[in-house]
């Protein structure tokens, strides 16, 4: 799961329905009990006016009033129910409301003992009873026992607790959707300098901004800080390591530039082409091993290079390079398109592949680019075609032309090496290199730099 | 024609110097950038030869200070910074073509002429002007397909008026483009040369190469067969 919301959602939801799952289970058992104790004590009192109301007949036994104190009593089928027993559980009375009825037997409490019990109907109808069993006194000091019993029915108590239940429920279902909602409004605004951070790195990844900004939470600022001093120093040591590279190109190819001029002063002209090859060797090496490239496409400082304006400038400037042979040089660029990449790789790209081709060109010279996407690209690639109509590579040649230094044709110096540098540059941005014969009839250099897609 | 050579590596610039003095050009050397921005806005220059790693001040800032003081005539640059990051950005600062380290001074020399030429509005190092032609890669004239003997002083000067055909070249231009640092040089010794020149050119006195503007200088008065 990779949303800290959605995380956080979960648990509280988990969270939530333990806290009121117990709420509800202690409330229900509370008014449960608290409903029984209370019709417990109804029955107590339904029983000690029972009691109060029986009275000896002049047969010599107990008897009750028809019409009882309690108007439940009297009603048929009310709920309510009174029963007087006599030896061997036979009825003496029932209350009206028990017309028509088998009350359960039950068991027969031990002497002066009130007994609660939870018992049924013939039709299921469960029923709360309270039996007390007695030895009454007759004026001729005979003892007889007996069994006085109230009963009534738990429907009523039973759908009061279903009510209440329901009650319970709509209410705790409402109440944990509105945290719910609650929480996700809040997490939305506690987030959204973590989305913040997100959108602003990846403005950073588009050249729409140079660092963080610094308006974040205490907790994050520090977070903001420290990616900032990072970016910076990765800006720092590239521009480092180019100024580097640059540095020692300069200091290693003026003294080879000063060489070949003494030696242009020598009259031993044995000596002289000799150590040029040697100077030539060397020139190679530097050249090749100091014009690395200086990024690659997942570095977070890039800032995207505008492709026409630099192949504008390129193109200008070859112009003038290439004066006299005037090449027509036609470009094909997507509007707007831009490489995300470093600068420098891009002209050491378009500058080879353009310069060869201004080189090799009869007349013509075509520059196509465009961008390269796909599904999961958070930033396109490009596709480069430079074609001439020169008289092309054969297929043969293609692959060794590719190989570090060597030449097709000796007499026009740096060949290899420049489709060779272009070749380490689009393979560390992810891309390859490809040869192919143009529709004008020359050669058609590919460079195939592949979309930086969201799980690089 | 006079070079401007700044680069701040003493064997080089020395040995390029001496090369084209051998070619016949008039050279100034600087050896920084804050010189060699001097010499680039303040002397006559033809050409200038600019390293784009120097101390003092970039050869960058070189080329953009003299483009924005209008200053016209070609500039190579010499850069040992292979990049072609650095080469767009010297080409668009106002450079017209680079030559990278460690280079065949032959290179130099290719570059120098062309860059000459086509200043002076010509496509092709052979300068034709009927029936006179010149070959600035051979350094060598004739007329009618014939070769003239010339010494390297005269060369200079035909080469200069015929590279700039059409355009009144004074005395003094003349002067300072062709001698090594001494503008002082009497300038009847001008009027000697361009004599001596007509003569070889011109020995019937019919086609009248060398045209003398009384009081404003010489112009190279034969039509181009090609210009740029």
């Amino acid at each position: 799961m990779s949303s800290l919301s959605a995380r956080l959602l979960i648990s509280v939801s988990v969270l939530l329905l333990f806290f009121f799952g117990a709420t509800i289970v202690v409330l229900d058992t509370a008014f449960v009990s608290a409903g029984e104790q209370a019709r417990e004590d109804i029955l107590d009192g339904h029983l000690m006016q029972l009691l109060a109301a029986a009275e000896p007949n002049d047969e010599g036994a107990l008897s009750l009033p028809i019409d009882l104190f309690e108007a439940r009593f009297n009603s048929i089928g009310s709920g309510l129910y009174a029963e007087l027993r006599g030896d061997a559980n036979s009825v003496l009375w029932q209350s009206q409301s028990a017309l028509g009825l088998a009350l359960p037997v039950g068991e027969t409490p031990a002497l002066g003992q009130h007994v609660f019990a939870r018992e049924e109907l013939s039709d299921a109808t469960p029923l709360l009873t309270l039996s007390l069993a007695v030895q009454w006194e007759f004026p001729g000091g005979e003892l007889k026992p007996y069994v006085f019993k109230v009963t009534e029915s738990l429907d009523s108590f039973n759908a009061q607790i279903a009510g209440f239940r329901r009650q319970l429920f709509g209410w705790f279902a409402a109440v944990a959707l509105i945290m719910l909602l609650a929480i996700s409004i809040l997490m939305r605004g506690l987030l959204r300098p973590l989305r913040q951070v997100e959108s602003e790195i990846s403005e950073i990844e588009e050249g729409k901004r140079v660092s963080l900004s610094e308006d974040f939470p205490t907790e994050l600022s520090g977070v903001a800080r420290n990616m900032n001093l990072l970016i910076d120093s990765e800006r720092a040591r590239s521009d480092r390591y180019r100024y580097t590279l640059d540095n020692l190109a300069h200091s290693l190819k003026t003294p080879l530039a000063a060489v070949r001029a003494l030696l242009g002063e020598s009259t031993d002209t044995g000596f002289s082409e000799r150590v040029n090859e040697q100077v030539d060797r060397m020139d190679e090496i530097v050249r090749y091993q100091l014009r690395k490239p200086a990024a690659s496409a997942d570095n977070l400082v890039l800032t995207p290079v505008p492709v026409e304006k630099e192949i504008d400038r390129l193109v200008t400037g070859l112009r003038k390079v290439y004066r006299d042979k005037q090449p027509q040089i036609e470009t094909q660029i997507a509007p707007g398109m831009k490489f995300r990449g470093d600068t420098g790789d891009f002209l050491e790209l378009a500058g080879n592949l353009v310069d060869n081709a201004c080189k090799w060109c009869n007349k013509r010279v075509r520059i196509s680019i465009e961008p390269s996407s796909s599904s999961r690209a958070i930033a396109s690639g490009m596709n480069m075609l430079v074609e001439d109509d020169g008289p092309g590579i054969p297929a043969a040649a293609a692959e060794a032309l590719l190989q570090r230094g060597t030449r097709l044709d000796e007499s026009r110096p740096g060949h290899g090496i420049g489709l060779a540098i272009v070749k380490d540059i689009a393979r560390s941005y992810g891309g390859k290199l490809a040869i192919r014969s143009s529709e004008l009839g020359g050669a058609g250099i590919v460079v195939s730099i592949p979309p930086v897609s969201s799980a690089s | 024609m006079r070079m401007l050579v700044i680069e701040d590596d003493a064997t080089l610039r020395e040995s390029l110097a001496s090369k084209l003095l051998e070619e016949g050009f008039a050279v100034e050397q600087a050896a920084d950038g804050r010189e060699g921005l001097y010499f680039a806005l303040e002397y006559p220059v033809d050409l200038a030869i600019v390293d784009l790693g120097l101390p003092e001040m970039s050869g960058l800032d070189i080329i953009r200070q003299a483009r924005e003081q209008g200053k016209t005539y070609p500039i190579l640059i010499l850069t040992a910074r292979d990049r072609w990051q650095d080469k767009v950005d010297g080409l668009s600062a106002g450079a017209d073509d680079y030559v990278v380290k460690p280079f065949h001074y032959e290179e130099v020399s290719a570059r120098v002429n062309a860059l000459l030429r086509r200043a002076g509005g010509w496509a092709s190092s052979v300068l034709s002007a009927d029936p006179v032609k010149l070959d600035m890669s051979r350094q060598d004239v004739s007329v009618n397909g014939t070769l003239i003997e010339l010494t390297s002083f005269e060369y200079k000067i035909i080469e200069y008026l015929m590279v700039r055909a059409g355009e009144v070249i004074s005395k003094t231009e003349l002067t300072e483009r062709l001698y090594d640092q001494d503008f002082e040089r009497d300038s009847n010794v001008i009027e000697v040369f361009i004599g001596r020149l007509r003569k070889k050119l011109d020995p019937d006195n019919s086609i009248k190469p060398i045209e003398t503007l009384r009081g404003r200088g010489y112009r190279f008065a034969l039509e181009r067969n090609q210009s740029a």
